[in-house]
């Protein structure tokens, strides 16, 4: 791996030499198919809102999908990269035991109702500056209501 | 930050959360804040803000943070890709702070020019340079700048223990605790040398006084810097050489561990890609229209030399790829075969006859010695290309906004990466903010910024953050691969079948100079030379470099002496060896280990091979079971002497990686070319050792001089080819020279 040092020699020299040079080239064809938000035709996890309410907490589940990697909606479960979920409807934000929250989130003042649990996880970002939740963002109204639903329908079961 | 709870036995990774890049230029909460001289030039008051961001913490030095819960945490200018050195380093720094292990927390350092090693700078650009104590300082500078010049945060070579370690988190430690100390013994109004530190307490036995560290963190600041700083010696080491459990342990076992694969990004797409098979050509045409209607997919790119889809998925992303059909212009490459190259190599080679190609090391007369020799001794060695092949596939992330760029990737150069970036964007490095994670695997392959630039063009042509991951296809066709080569030698045995001359000839040399040379064989005349043969594949570092193949060559050469000189391997060594005390210790450790000379059963063979590298001095012994229809390699008895294994037990699960590594290129390591393509795509045409070929590993350490560290990460590999096929040879009479052995007919 000390061979990266001998190669990077010369680089420097040009580097040096060619002192804000040209960036990289830019695309020499872009198709842009479709901007995003703009819906894909086939968009199957949306439910529809006049489903049933079994339906909406089974698409919750499958949208739910998209937070495993850092939440648990379990009784006692453990925190992971985001706090457990469980019961999180109702409750004070930041109010998970052992979770390091954001000084952002902690001093927020919000209770997640519905509406304010919507609107976090619409963007996180943009509710709540300074949150460490990077992920989330569910761009889609119906998705974020089944998400919500079957949060509370675990918590209450 | 997620987890808050500190383990009472591994400490755990930080990490940079965005508020400490925003907090950058602020000193929160007033903390106060020194420079240690530990690294002269080091601007200890803009570092700072960088890492000491919460209230009550205070930066003791660059690499040393303790904050008001007492917890130490130590800041590691290297990546971490699996080779354990953040728990290595930490270990180190703790060590001589005398910090309470389990409190212990680790942070990967900012991509931020302040935290180069500059000694990496120094061992590359003048590695024997020897100075005066005097002027080291002004020297360690100069190196500063070049290392910081040449973006030198970078984690290879088998270098973080044996520098960084050794040279920088040692002294960093040592120095934060003297300054606790003084600061202890103003409050307590004692001598300091009443005073002891002792798992982050500071202990006054006297009066029977003990504090936590962080009562005197904030003072520790005010006072003066140690100039040379009092490091243990190894009876007194606590954390040195113990087999503490690695930190990322738990993490990469629960799947919680984030590698660059895993960045995730409020409205990020994901880009497929697709490179010219040929490199250096460039895409004259593309036919999308079946990929124009597929789901999921926002844009479709020909960037020139590749094509990229972007999608709201990656397998949309990958699957519309699939469709794209796309015509490649000509290049000089696409007539390249690879039996034409080393059709090439040979001629190459003929035609330098005896002096020309660039001499790389000279002792002697090797002609003369040759010339007289009793018995003269030649052979021909070939390897081919091989690939990296990462778990993690090359993959970056990045978000090009507003003449700004944020870029998340697993790179063993951060700094490289940013600046990659920057100069791709034409924009300056300071614009660009770059976060490392975890490298699935770096090999070499991860020091290189194709995929940074490649993901940095993407996403400076949309306008969202765009996750660009390669296909597994992606990752074998286009690597930056370790070379293929010939190697050719001659040598010249006196009647004794003492070898009196060693002539070698090559192609390419990239890098250790060392590589190729033997300084450790006691022969008179030695020459040795290499030819490059440059072709358009791109050559990159390969675990442990040059020596992979040069290991291999070297040592089959020296059992044909052994064996033209009618002794065995293992004592034909010894007499190379004669005199070499530590080299002698290593060979002796691993016949012993291997029980040389025991009998075996029928069909099996036994190999050794003796190979010095990144100052860690390496035996392997391989025992091979030659009676099925293809060698069965059953066990590697590997004795090494790194200096001081700091985590032995981090040292043996290196060495058995490396074999793991190494075995896979010897059994079936081929990349090869056609028409100027790569001709392998994935495992099943480049496969990996599987779990049952594994081979049962005994690894032998020897702490021969713990002044003088050697690295881990690349040693054991080298001696593991030649040991094999050494034991194929005991086994059959049957000599290898040319990997990989999925190649040669044993019927």
């Amino acid at each position: 791996m000390t061979a990266l040092f001998r190669a990077a020699a010369p680089i420097l020299v040009v580097t040096l030499a060619a002192c804000g040079s040209d960036p990289a080239p830019e695309p020499t064809e872009q198709i842009v198919v479709r901007e995003p938000g703009a819906e894909a035709p086939d968009s199957d996890t949306t439910p529809p809102a006049a489903e049933a309410n079994d339906s909406l907490i089974a698409a919750g589940k499958a949208a739910f999908n998209t937070c495993i990697a850092c939440h648990v909606v379990e009784k006692d479960g453990a925190n992971r990269v985001g706090p457990n979920l469980y019961g999180i409807v109702g409750q004070a934000a930041a109010s998970v035991e052992g979770f390091n929250y954001s000084d952002a989130l902690a001093s927020s003042g919000i209770t997640w109702t519905e509406e304010e649990l919507d609107a976090y996880i619409a963007n996180p970002a943009a509710k709540v500056p300074g949150t460490t939740m990077m992920a989330g963002a569910i761009t889609d109204a119906g998705r974020r209501e089944a998400i919500i639903a079957y949060i509370e329908n675990v918590s209450a079961n | 930050m997620a987890d808050t709870k500190t383990s009472e036995t591994a400490p755990k990774k930080g990490k940079w959360t965005r508020r400490a890049f925003i907090g950058a230029g602020v000193v929160a909460g007033g903390a106060l804040v020194i420079g240690v001289a530990v690294r002269p030039g080091n601007p200890i008051d803009r570092l700072s803000p960088m890492v000491a961001k919460g209230k009550g913490e205070q930066l003791i030095n660059a690499w040393v943070k303790v904050d008001a819960d007492n917890i130490v945490t130590a800041i590691i200018p290297h990546v971490e890709m699996g080779q354990g050195v953040f728990t290595s380093l930490a270990q180190m720094l703790a060590d001589e702070l005398d910090a309470d292990w389990s409190k212990v927390r680790i942070l990967e350092a900012p991509a931020d020019a302040k935290y180069v090693s500059h000694d990496i700078g120094r061992e590359f650009l003048a590695p024997n340079l020897e100075v005066p104590a005097i002027l080291e300082p002004t020297v360690g500078g100069t190196f500063l700048q070049l290392a910081t010049a040449m973006n030198l945060q970078i984690t290879g070579g088998s270098f973080s223990v044996r520098g960084t370690g050794q040279r920088a988190m040692r002294v960093a430690g040592a120095a934060a605790k003297e300054m606790l100390i003084a600061a202890a013994a103003e409050e307590w109004n004692v001598p300091a040398g009443e005073l002891r530190a002792e798992n982050s307490m500071i202990l006054h036995d006297k009066s029977s006084k003990s504090a936590p560290f962080a009562d005197f963190a904030a003072a520790a600041a005010d006072q003066g810097l140690p100039n040379k700083p009092k490091l243990k010696s190894p009876k007194d080491y606590k954390l040195m050489g113990k087999a503490m459990a690695r930190h990322d342990i738990p993490e990469k076992s629960n799947g919680t561990a984030l590698f660059g694969i895993d960045a995730d990004l409020p409205g990020m797409k994901y880009a497929a890609v697709k490179a010219a098979p040929v490199v250096g050509a460039t895409i004259e045409s593309m036919n999308v229209d079946t990929a124009k209607s597929m789901p999921g997919v926002l844009q479709i790119l020909n960037m020139g030399d590749f094509v990229a889809v972007v999608a709201d998925g990656y397998w949309q992303a990958q699957q519309a790829l699939g469709t794209i059909d796309a015509k490649y212009s000509k290049t000089e490459g696409d007539t390249l075969n690879q039996d034409a190259l080393f059709a090439r190599y040979a001629t190459v080679l003929d035609e330098a006859g005896d002096d020309d190609g660039d001499i790389e090391t000279e002792k002697g007369d090797v002609t003369e010695a040759f010339a007289g020799a009793a018995t003269k001794v030649e052979a021909e060695y070939k390897v081919p290309f091989l690939a990296h092949a990462t778990m993690e596939p090359m993959n970056c992330t990045a978000w090009v906004r507003d003449g700004k760029c944020d870029v998340w990737s697993g790179h063993q150069a951060p700094l490289m990466a940013r600046k990659a970036a920057a100069d791709t964007l034409g924009i300056d490095t300071d614009a660009v903010t770059y976060h490392n994670a975890y490298l699935g695997g770096g090999f070499g392959r991860r020091s290189e910024n194709d995929a940074i630039i490649m993901a940095t063009r993407i996403a400076k042509a949309v306008p969202y953050p765009v996750k660009m991951i390669w296909s597994r296809e992606e990752d074998t066709m286009h690597d930056h691969y370790r070379p293929s080569a010939t190697s050719r030698f001659q040598a010249g045995l006196d009647k004794d079948g003492k070898a009196v001359s060693w002539s070698n000839i090559h192609t390419h040399l990239f890098d250790p100079q060392e590589a190729p040379t033997v300084p450790y064989y006691n022969i008179a005349n030695h020459k040795i030379r290499k030819i490059d043969v440059p072709t358009h594949l791109r050559f990159g570092p390969w675990r442990s470099v040059d020596h992979s193949q040069h290991g291999y060559f070297i040592e089959s050469f020296v059992d044909e002496l052994a064996h033209a000189a009618g002794k065995d391997g293992y004592a034909y060594r010894r007499e190379l060896l004669a005199g070499s005390k530590r080299h002698l210790a290593v060979l002796d450790k691993a016949a012993e280990m291997a029980g040389w000379g025991k009998p075996l059963p029928e069909g099996h063979g036994r190999g050794i091979a003796f190979v010095p590298s990144f100052g860690t001095i390496v035996a392997e012994v391989a025992e091979v079971d030659m009676t099925g229809a293809k060698p069965k390699v059953k066990k590697i008895y590997v004795a090494a002497d790194p200096g001081f294994a700091v985590n032995p037990d981090g040292f043996a699960a290196q060495m058995e990686s490396s074999i793991a590594y190494g075995l896979t290129a010897t059994l079936y390591g081929e990349i090869s070319v056609k028409d100027g393509a790569v001709q392998q795509s994935n495992f099943h045409d480049y496969p990996i050792l599987r779990i049952n070929e594994m081979p049962e590993v005994e690894v032998g350490i020897i702490n021969g001089d713990h002044k003088r560290l050697g690295g881990a990460g690349e040693p054991g590999l080298p001696p593991l080819a030649p040991a094999v096929t050494n034991a194929i040879f005991a086994a059959t009479g049957k000599r290898v020279r040319e990997l990989p052995l999925s190649k040669v007919d044993f019927a």
